[in-house]
């Protein structure tokens, strides 16, 4: 199996890649190359930072067509990851109205509550959505590793999960073949761990 | 629920893992013998979050220390912060390289508070965790940089305001006086000015067991609580204080 991190630049891969070996994945790669992400039998889109210069990024290298051909053309699996997984969205408000890959339906904006601590910070229990492939195994109302100051929401049936802080959002989606975390599994101990392996068995 | 957090942090200084007492440094061991006396692997298990400063006075190299964070953090799964002596954005980026995935500043956030802009404005405010170091003078406490030895003009809470209107993500308030007394948090300072500020409140120095822990997370507004105390918490201390803190209802996270 091979596994390719899409690299644009941004976002610390060090604990992902260390995560996916943890697990038993060898064949890692970070690349942005055209020719590599077409070997890949799977995608991960990484991300911390700001979506504005993310999506800036992600165009110049040409990304965005690249992504957009191996995902819903050729079907292959991606998990977006934090920043990653807003980018798989329409759109965000972040550092102005920036559009996004558009792979699911889902709008991101600032956490609203005043009252609210943000960035929401720290471990959060998720509600995993029934017949979730990611949730596989993991029991209960598990705790992730969440860091982020805007938060997805979704009109559309994209086979969410909820956190909640001050108002429920979407924690991870699955649709087909797309999915998308809001937290970090490669920080989320073992709950992490057992997420990035259902995403490799199981899409 | 969002989760209160456990963190343990590690003091650095040129190649040696530290045990702090009022800022003043005791050699404990190397990273041998760290990984030795504590498997970090295992005792991660405990912990939500790990912090790694470089205490070095004279002479730091952010590349040994980058090492030793890599190496340290190998197999470590929960979000780990490292910090001391950060004075360019590439100083950074070698520690997030390095398994680093929150950097912490200190002094530079005062006397050059544009790196704090880059780093934020490259890797988000969620990368970038402000410790203050402070003390009580006369009652009123009063932030210390250069190691806990300069104090600054301007007064705590105007920091604290100014700290947060530059966008750091998290704020570590770390009292020097009760720094590796084992005497408990300062809590008065805590109760004071916890609540008014609107990132996450991190607390250290003083927690000398595992009820000091439980009596930091109580306070309004504290989101986590930091100890480097090394001897206490050796061996099965870690998951043991944990073990307690989650039977007296402590709201972190159950693995």
């Amino acid at each position: 199996m091979k596994l390719v991190i899409v690299d644009y630049g941004m976002g610390n891969i060090t604990s992902i890649i260390s995560a996916l070996n943890y697990i038993g994945q060898d064949n890692v790669v970070v690349s942005n190359d055209t020719r590599t992400l077409n070997d890949a039998d799977k995608l991960i889109l990484p991300g911390v930072g700001n979506y504005a210069t993310a999506i800036a990024k992600i165009r110049k290298l040409n990304l965005d067509t690249q992504i957009e051909e191996l995902v819903i053309n050729q079907k292959k699996p991606i998990l977006g990851i934090c920043l990653g997984m807003q980018l798989l969205g329409d759109s965000s408000t972040e550092s102005g109205f920036n559009s996004g890959l558009s792979l699911v339906n889902g709008v991101v904006d600032k956490f609203c509550k005043s009252e609210l601590k943000v960035p929401h910070v720290g471990y959060n229990q998720v509600m995993p959505s029934q017949q979730s492939r990611l949730y596989a195994d993991i029991e209960g109302e598990p705790d992730f590793y969440f860091t982020h100051s805007f938060k997805m929401l979704s009109k559309s049936s994209i086979g969410q999960s909820f956190c909640h802080y001050g108002e429920d959002f979407i924690a991870s989606f699955e649709l087909d073949n797309v999915a998308g975390v809001q937290f970090h599994p490669e920080l989320s101990q073992k709950n992490g761990l057992q997420l990035i392996k259902n995403f490799i068995e199981l899409f | 629920m969002l989760r209160d957090r456990l963190i343990f942090s590690l003091i650095y200084n040129a190649g040696a893992f530290m045990q702090s007492r009022n800022f003043r440094l005791q050699r404990v061991g190397d990273i041998n013998w760290l990984e030795r006396n504590y498997k970090f692997q295992k005792i991660s298990f405990s912990l939500d979050e790990l912090i790694v400063v470089d205490a070095t006075k004279e002479n730091k190299d952010i590349k040994k220390f980058s090492e030793a964070v890599k190496r340290l953090v190998n197999d470590v799964f929960i979000p780990v912060a490292a910090g001391g002596g950060i004075l360019s954005l590439e100083d950074a980026e070698l520690l997030f390289n390095n398994g680093a995935d929150k950097v912490i500043l200190n002094s530079t956030l005062y006397e050059t508070p544009e790196l704090a802009k880059s780093i934020i404005e490259k890797y988000g405010s969620q990368s970038l965790v402000a410790s203050v170091d402070y003390k009580l003078v006369d009652d009123i406490p009063v932030v210390y940089i250069n190691d806990g030895s300069v104090p600054i003009a301007m007064p705590f809470d105007e920091y604290l305001t100014f700290l947060q209107a530059l966008g750091v993500g998290e704020i570590l308030l770390n009292s020097i006086q009760q720094d590796g007394t084992g005497f408990g948090y300062d809590l008065s300072t805590i109760q004071e000015y916890g609540q008014s500020i609107s990132v996450p409140l991190l607390i250290m120095g003083g927690a000398g067991n595992e009820r000091h822990l439980l009596d930091g997370l109580k306070q309004d507004g504290v989101s986590a609580v930091v100890t480097a105390n090394l001897f206490n918490f050796i061996g099965n201390g870690l998951p043991n204080a944990r073990k307690y803190m989650l039977e007296n209802n402590a709201n972190l996270a159950r693995w």
